[in-house]
């Protein structure tokens, strides 16, 4: 009796999700093997050997690293910040921290637009200083779209940060320094591996968040193409669905590649096993 | 006839049969108990009893009638949960009228009902409270109100005392019986405190890996328990292992190796497949005396002896395996020393 | 110790400063009374805010986005509770994977499950665009309405549902009145998340425009590439405000440490 129950209450949701999202991913990837009826890597082949594309990859790859490592960099110490903070101080930071994370991100990035065009902010203020005389080309550049990403993404490496951050045993610390630790030892020893889980979620998150963005490459990258606006162009522009539904195949084997190593990792190092 | 019979009962769950080939019968108006260690199958027979749980084999009779596919939601049965299972978003005059509104009784009626059944469980004038602002024997004295004022056929009991306080559990405890007396209502009792068990119940089932050892009355359980496992259960901690058993007139004479000894027949030794002679602590006796021709007497060695205020404690080793004795005495036996230990016939019990 | 906590607390209100300038910044800017983005802004108008209404497609696409957001949300939750409560209840084999399909559709890339529901709802399927706008974004909603609920009844006690069940409530009357008012926040919660989720959706309408088709982050992202006015800084500051009202509920209804524990 239970079991045909159970069956009864997955079953619209996963029909649903079979018919409008995994048959279709399914029989789009099968579909770059195939070319005139034969099966062929022909598609992929074509790809990697085309410099433009690899640039595009590289590019798409650039931006990710670099907006995952800096979100590293400046989402740890905010974390632990906000972790060591009271309740109520806690809240209204995190609070502030997921506002961003909430609002739209064709907001956010046009708001880059608005700091970093010629005539934005950042120009406006250099010319004013006298440091330049002539505005600085940063929108539509590689760096514009990944201070976007950064500005995207942020906020999840540091709320998953805080997520582990905040229940490590401040007596830890306090103990690992009566043992004779130095502040930085402790803190390597001790916080650093046990916030190593949310590290590589916030990674996972910030990486491939980055890699398959599409709103604030196509506001803040002008012409520069990454991955999934090289996917929009081919499919809507170029009405090219092979090549687009290769580089669909492309994305979602770096997506599963990066989480599976990533998870990997984190079993390593994850001390309970 | 009895009014609930469980006969050949099969129970699996995960592929795992909990309970197998699982008989029990339970007379109307009475409280049976079931104990035993957890995972022994006892709550999985209560929820069986319940509902919640269907039966792969077997069959379920209440009254005359096959239960064994009746939902629970057809079967009025008042269930009693370990965890109380109040409804948090409901006050406490709420939660005991859930039933009888799903039984669409007039408003004044159910009114009537909750207040009164409330008055039995000394809970009136907290009919506006919400779970959360009671104490957790008020949350239990709601559970058990709201299960008794839909007058079920049955009342089952799951551990409903373990989450209380030592002194609370005693009190509650009387209560329920109290109750259960009062509305003469048929019960089923689930915990794996022997005392409480003992203590409320009309018979206890002793349960051990999903069978039932021995279902007696409370005192029978204690004085005359059925099988080794029973006995252990209640405090017997010495067993001597025969080899032979012969019933004469008026004794039972039963050999352990070279050696005799005799049981005096009565209740607790009647079985014929009984062949373990079962002892408390207490009921051992120790001498210095050699006196080798009397039956009943095995030579040995104190091991260990431990004090334990009104007795001392022995660990005595001998031939067929090491014996606990708790004898009163103002100069105790020292470790080493040779001993002859006595089972008394008259205290011995046959179990299986 | 103090030292550092300040190096720490400076290091930490930059960052801070670098999450929610350009908000702020965008949020004045939308006050300009001239026609070019300026920030300072060179005075105080509400011209903007009142040209949203003038551009026809801004309150259309508008009502787009909230009766896809709505209707999808709703179909989501028709086909998440059931989900998200069979996941919660039982254990069985086979659970882990089923969670995980659920909570796929965060995991493969957007721009993917657009082309791919292009390619195939649309094309293939024959869908009406307006249909294969619904369905996409009811895609989307779905692993945030099982995540939510699930974890509001992963702290809730089925006992009391068995309570209903053995006082005589059918499975069904057991669910809408025991269940359901016990995880309600959980569950307006996780409509608002799912809302917004699908509200600021981009990657799946992107793909699902069509005549007189399109959601409102699609009607921004193509005014924003034909001019540059303050327009968008005035819609801009009405969606965050709607944002900041609906994490407020959110907060109050079940806290935000959703957020924090993945």
């Amino acid at each position: 009796m239970k079991k045909t129950y159970l069956y009864w209450l997955l079953l619209p949701g996963l029909l649903f999700l079979a018919v409008f999202m995994i048959i279709p991913i399914v029989l789009t990837i099968g579909s770059t093997l195939f070319k005139e009826g034969s099966f062929t890597f022909a598609g992929y082949l074509q790809f990697f050997k085309d410099p433009y594309f690899l640039k595009i990859l590289l590019t798409t790859l650039e931006v990710s690293v670099a907006s995952t490592l800096l979100s590293v960099l400046l989402g740890f110490p905010v974390a632990y910040y906000i972790s060591q903070k009271a309740p109520r101080r806690k809240g209204v930071l995190l609070a502030l921290a997921i506002f961003p994370l909430l609002t739209s991100p064709v907001v956010r990035s046009f708001s880059w637009m608005v700091i970093l065009g010629r005539k934005g902010l950042i120009n406006n203020a250099l010319i004013w200083l006298g440091i330049v005389d002539k505005p600085l080309e940063i929108l539509y550049t590689p760096v514009a779209m990944m201070i976007g990403m950064l500005h995207l993404f942020l906020p999840m490496m540091i709320i998953s940060l805080v997520g582990v951050l905040e229940n490590i045993d401040s007596d830890l610390i306090t103990a690992a320094q009566s043992l004779g630790a130095s502040r930085v030892k402790a803190f390597r020893k001790v916080v650093f591996p046990l916030a190593m889980p949310g590290l590589i979620i916030g990674g996972i998150l910030v990486f491939v968040g980055s890699l398959t963005a599409y709103t604030t490459p196509a506001l803040l990258g002008g012409k520069q193409r990454v991955i999934s606006t090289f996917l929009y162009q081919n499919a809507m522009t170029l009405n090219d669905w092979f090549s687009a539904s290769v580089i669909a195949t492309i994305m979602i084997a770096i997506t599963f590649v990066v989480v599976g190593l990533m998870n990997k990792l984190s079993n390593k190092l994850n001390p309970k096993g | 006839m009895s009014l609930l019979t469980l006969d050949h009962i099969s129970v699996a769950y995960d592929n795992q049969l909990i309970l197998k080939d699982f008989n029990l019968s339970i007379e109307q108006g009475q409280l049976v108990s079931l104990l035993g260690p957890s995972g022994c199958g006892k709550t999985t027979t209560l929820r069986l009893i319940a509902g919640f749980l269907v039966a792969k084999d077997g069959k379920f009779m209440f009254g005359g009638k096959d239960y064994t596919r009746v939902p629970v939601n057809k079967r009025n049965f008042g269930f009693v949960f370990q965890s109380y299972a109040l409804f948090p978003h409901l006050s406490v005059f709420e939660n005991v009228a859930f039933g009888l509104r799903l039984r669409k009784m007039k408003e004044d009626e159910v009114k009537r009902r909750v207040l009164r059944i409330l008055e039995v469980v000394s809970l009136a004038g907290f009919e506006k409270r919400f779970p959360r602002e009671l104490s957790g024997g008020q949350r239990q004295r709601v559970a058990i109100a709201r299960a008794l004022v839909i007058e079920p056929d049955l009342l089952l009991f799951d551990e409903p005392l373990s989450n209380l306080d030592a002194n609370l559990r005693v009190s509650m405890r009387v209560e329920i019986r109290r109750i259960q007396q009062e509305l003469g209502i048929t019960t089923v009792y689930v915990s794996h405190d022997q005392e409480e068990c003992f203590s409320i119940s009309d018979r206890v089932a002793i349960m051990n890996q999903g069978n039932i050892e021995q279902l007696d009355a409370p005192s029978t359980i204690f004085r005359y328990p059925a099988t080794e496992y029973v006995a252990r259960f209640i405090g017997f901690q010495n067993f001597l292992h025969f080899s032979e058993r012969q019933d004469t007139d008026g004794e039972i004479e039963l050999t352990l190796g070279s050696q005799k000894f005799k049981a005096i027949k009565h209740q607790g030794t009647s079985h014929p497949d009984a062949r373990k002679g079962a002892f408390r602590p207490d009921d051992l006796a120790l001498t210095e005396q050699e006196n080798r021709l009397t039956d009943n007497v095995l030579p040995g060695i104190i091991k260990v002896s431990t004090y334990l205020g009104r007795s001392y404690q022995y660990a005595v080793e001998t031939e067929y395996g090491e014996f606990t004795v708790n004898q009163e005495m103002d100069t105790p036996y020292l470790s080493g020393q040779r001993i002859n230990l006595i089972f008394p016939k008259e205290k011995m019990v046959l179990v299986e | 110790m103090r030292n550092k906590h300040i190096g720490l607390g400076l290091f930490s209100l930059l960052v801070y400063i670098f999450l929610l300038g350009p908000l702020l910044i965008i949020s004045a800017t939308s006050f300009e009374p001239g026609t070019v983005l300026k920030f300072p802004p060179s005075g105080f108008s509400l011209q903007w805010y009142q040209n949203i209404f003038k551009v026809e497609l801004f309150p259309q696409t508008f009502k787009t986005s909230i009766v896809i957001s709505l209707l999808g949300n709703l179909l989501a939750l028709l086909l998440g509770v059931p989900a998200a409560y069979a996941l919660s209840r039982f254990s069985f084999r086979g659970k882990d994977t089923l969670n995980a399909i659920f909570l796929s559709p965060v995991l493969i890339p957007g721009i993917v499950l657009g082309f791919t529901m292009l390619k195939y709802l649309i094309v293939v399927y024959h869908l009406p665009i307006y249909t294969g706008l619904l369905i996409g974004h009811t895609v989307i909603m779905l692993p945030f309405i099982i995540r939510v609920i699930g974890s509001s009844l992963s702290s809730f006690d089925f006992a009391i549902e068995e309570a209903a069940l053995s006082l005589g409530a059918g499975p069904l009357r057991t669910f809408f009145k025991v269940v359901l008012p016990n995880i309600r926040s959980g569950i307006i919660a996780a409509v608002l998340i799912a809302f917004l989720e699908s509200f600021n959706n981009v990657d799946i309408s992107l793909f699902m425009t069509g005549p007189g088709i399109s959601t409102l982050p699609i009607q921004m992202l193509t005014y924003v590439e034909n001019y540059f006015d303050p327009t968008i800084a005035a819609i801009s500051m009405l969606l965050m405000i709607l944002t900041a009202v609906l994490m407020f509920v959110i907060e109050r209804l079940m806290g935000l440490s959703y957020f924090t524990k993945r």
